[in-house]
């Protein structure tokens, strides 16, 4: 939101990364070199998916806590399949179908059961996460099996001397872009997003679109799996119990798209991933303990959100409803 | 004798809007003061600015001879003064007495102790209501009085009573008004914001009256009657322009007709309710605020279900109809143009151009999965155009529009999707006089043009200006049916009250 020369929040994170940057390029001599610049938005590139992926619900006034799980368990479940003799691209169909499912179930939940978007996904993680561990898996780290070596190229390979995680956040984003500017769905969730009542009566399908933004969002989160699994040779599904997804949100949230809904796009999605990434890449080269570099992430958000309340304060008359 | 509470040189901005323009107001000790008003006069404002719920932009407020600040609604109820609100802000899940008594010192209760003296309080004001029920159980005039008696339990010397009436019974009124005589006896300072003007009369020692956020007048009561009342509310008669051309225009004959209710029920909203719409005329529906005028409106346009059983029956053309949202509703061209814009409205953080887009393609007046730009930007600038609407260009964002020029933008919406009936809940509420005027073209042109359409209004000079038919709304059922030209502003009022 440009209004009238303010910064929005996007500005002032994108202002904060740059400099950060400054900051990181004068005291750390390794920081401005390409191979490092590289590294860093490789390093944050799953992250950024999936925060494409989380964003696209966040934009529609949902919230998906079921993404990092989802994402882990299906793609346990296609390595596995890969291990037990199934053919690759049986093994995706079958794990991106699974994914789908889940997607919709949520969907459902949220958009026909009327379940508040939190408490539906919330609990899907844990189902999801525990029926993987009873069914689809046996161990906790799920690892590449050595015929699908190749997969290896989606995580550590180049595409014309850029990593390939780097060229699928990039497309993406194309992809979120042109979804949420040139689809006719798309403009109907950010519509829902913005208000449903009056996207109902305005006679969007509101409960399909709604659907559609689980769906989505775990069709993206395969995708990342994909790129995860295939960067580390293996899918570690303890991470779906891990507070992962809440990086995801802190990306989300950071860039600028209030979680009231309808706000943002998937510009804020790369603004508030480059700077976790900068954060990330020069306290790791500054050897900062992890404990620490996780105090420093709450504070860069609050800091964030304390700015951007600031800068630009709650409309006094909207605050109020009723009469003048 | 000094007042008790003045306003001095008040002026309250709302993002450089003045709501409230250098009004000075003062409150005797033991009057009943009525703030009269069109909506958006800027009345809720002045008494928000003196209970402490906002801050003056400028201005003093004097409170019992001196110089009062208040900062927050708590630190002007310690010093005496109490707004009682439209929507009551009792805590629905607590008890009588647990509400009166919420905000005082003690962290703790006994539950007996305060039951035992919520009813000695409650007798000695009179009023029955038992301390022990839960708030959520209790009726519009009930609650009132548990507000009222909150208030007069924190020693108020002043109570500012937002619409106190708006959503009693006859009766409730009546026992209303002696506790207002009962409080002026104790010596407490009463304002009184109304609609109904016949109240303000009846039980007000002095009227303020105010326009557009400036004070128009302020004398005693005596002084006043109703049309002078309305003469100063309006002003520059205003009102004889605007509403008083119908005369010399002949009702439009009834076309087919589109919609056909018969027994439409819904909870305690709608009652068993009865009635048709026309093509080529306007049917305007006139009934008080809970009299389930809209509610049935929703059920026609999917947005709200009927009842499962004995929910009644709707024609479309004579075909039978049941939505279960507003959707295939709007695809059957049954389009509702919301009488709250800002809660279903329009999209806040899209532009006009967006907005109006939004609403072709949901019509289904757009086909295509993709959106065009260029066809976004020319729908937005044909609307613009038609309605003339005061924006730079399409791009300018619907929030940052008036109020009148945002209810073009909805009704844009609405007409973008080619309605064959056309819903208006409130189409002027909360637009600038100006607006109100063009509005009205613009319906009575949508009528010539073949369009069924129905207004529902709460203001009787609109319904009776624009109907061709009046159908009369009392209590969740239509009770009468006017012709256009043979009605007057007291046999509808008759009929919507008793």
């Amino acid at each position: 939101m440009l209004t009238f020369g303010r910064l929005s929040q996007e500005q002032i994170v994108f202002g904060l990364a740059v400099l950060l940057c400054l900051g990181f390029a004068v005291a750390l001599p390794g920081f401005m070199t390409t191979a490092n610049i590289l590294n860093l938005v490789r390093s944050v590139s799953i992250l950024g998916i999936l925060g494409v992926a989380m964003g696209l619900v966040v934009i529609g006034r949902g919230i998906d806590l079921s993404l990092v799980a989802l994402m882990a368990v299906s793609v346990a479940w296609t390595l596995n399949l890969i291990a037990s003799g199934t053919s690759l691209p049986q093994a995706l169909a079958i794990g991106l179908a699974f994914s789908l499912f889940v997607g919709a179930a949520n969907g459902w939940l949220v958009a026909y059961v009327e379940i508040p978007a939190i408490f539906a996904t919330l609990a899907m993680a844990t189902l999801v996460y525990g029926f993987g561990q009873y069914f689809l898996y046996d161990l906790n780290v799920v690892y590449l099996p050595d015929n699908a070596r190749y997969l290896l190229w989606l995580g550590q390979g180049n595409l014309l001397g850029v990593p390939v995680p780097i060229v699928l956040f990039a497309a993406v984003c194309f992809g979120g872009y042109l979804f949420l500017r040139y689809s006719r769905s798309g403009r109907y969730l950010r519509a829902v997003g913005d208000n449903l009542a009056a996207a109902r009566t305005t006679g969007v399908p509101t409960r399909p679109i709604i659907m559609l933004q689980y769906v989505l969002s775990a069709l993206i989160g395969f995708v990342a799996g994909i790129v995860t699994a295939a960067s580390v040779a293996s899918m570690n599904t303890r991470i779906a119990m891990s507070t992962y997804v809440y990086d995801v949100i802190l990306v989300v949230v950071l860039g600028g798209i209030g979680l009231s809904g309808g706000k943002g796009g998937i510009r804020n999605i790369v603004v508030g991933t480059l700077l976790i990434g900068v954060l990330l890449n020069g306290m790791t080269i500054m050897d900062i303990q992890y404990t620490i570099q996780n105090v420093i992430k709450g504070v860069i958000l609050l800091a964030a959100i304390v700015i951007d309340t600031v800068v630009n304060p709650r409309d006094e008359q909207t605050a109020q409803h009723g009469d003048i | 004798m000094t007042p008790i509470l003045e306003l001095r040189n008040g002026t309250k901005e709302y993002r450089g809007v003045p709501a409230v323009k250098d009004v000075t107001f003062a409150l005797h000790r033991g009057e009943v003061h009525a703030l009269l008003g069109e909506n958006g006069a800027g009345k809720s404002t002045l008494t928000k600015m003196i209970a402490g719920v906002v801050e003056p932009t400028a201005g003093e407020i004097w409170f019992d001879g001196d110089r009062a600040e208040f900062k927050t609604p708590a630190q002007a109820l310690s010093r005496g003064i109490a707004m009682v609100y439209q929507e009551t802000s009792l805590v629905p899940s607590l008890t009588v007495a647990q509400n009166i008594y919420l905000t005082d010192q003690k962290h703790f209760h006994r539950l007996r102790g305060i039951y035992i003296a919520g009813q000695q309080f409650l007798q000695s004001l009179n009023f029955h209501v038992d301390p022990t029920a839960l708030v959520s159980g209790l009726g519009a005039g009930q609650k009132q009085m548990v507000e009222i008696a909150r208030a007069v339990h924190h020693n108020a010397k002043v109570i500012i009573f937002d619409e106190p009436t708006a959503t009693l019974t006859p009766e409730e009124k009546h026992q209303f008004f002696s506790l207002v005589e009962r409080l002026k006896t104790r010596g407490v300072s009463i304002i009184f914001i109304s609609h109904a003007l016949e109240e303000a009369l009846q039980i007000s020692d002095r009227i303020t009256v105010m326009r557009d956020g400036e004070h128009i007048v302020t004398d005693v009561t005596s002084a006043f009657d109703r049309e002078k009342i309305v003469r100063a509310m309006v002003g520059r008669s205003l009102s004889a322009e605007l509403y008083g051309s119908r005369k010399d225009r002949q009702a439009r004959s009834s076309g087919d007709k589109v919609l056909s209710v018969q027994n439409l029920s819904m909870g305690n909203a709608v009652r068993n309710t009865s009635f048709s719409v026309f093509a080529g005329q306007i049917t305007g529906v006139f009934g008080l605020i809970g009299s389930g005028r809209t509610e049935a409106a929703k059920v026609v346009a999917g947005i709200l279900k009927r009842d499962l059983f004995h929910g009644g029956q709707v024609r479309l053309n004579g075909r039978p109809v049941r939505y279960r949202v507003p959707r295939p509703a709007v695809r059957d061209g049954i389009i509702y143009v919301t009488e709250d814009r800002k809660v279903e409205g329009f999209f806040e953080t899209m532009s006009i151009a967006e907005n109006i887009y939004l609403a072709a393609m949901a019509g289904g007046r757009s086909k295509s999965a993709s959106v065009s730009v260029s066809e976004m930007n020319a729908l937005a600038k044909e609307w613009i155009g038609a309605l003339n609407v005061k924006a730079i260009n399409g791009d300018a964002r619907v929030i940052e529009l008036s109020g009148g020029n945002q209810q073009k933008i909805v009704v844009a919406k609405a007409l973008v999707q080619k309605p064959k009936l056309v819903i208006f809940d409130e189409p002027t509420r909360g637009v600038d006089v100006g607006a109100i005027a063009e509005i009205h073209q613009l319906i009575n042109r949508l009528a010539d043009d073949g369009i069924a359409v129905m207004v529902i209004s709460s203001y009787l000079p609109e319904v009776l200006q624009l109907s061709d038919r009046i159908l009369v709304c009392r209590q969740g059922r239509i009770v009468e049916e006017f012709e256009g030209g043979k009605a007057d502003e007291e046999t509808i009022m008759y009929a919507a009250v008793h």
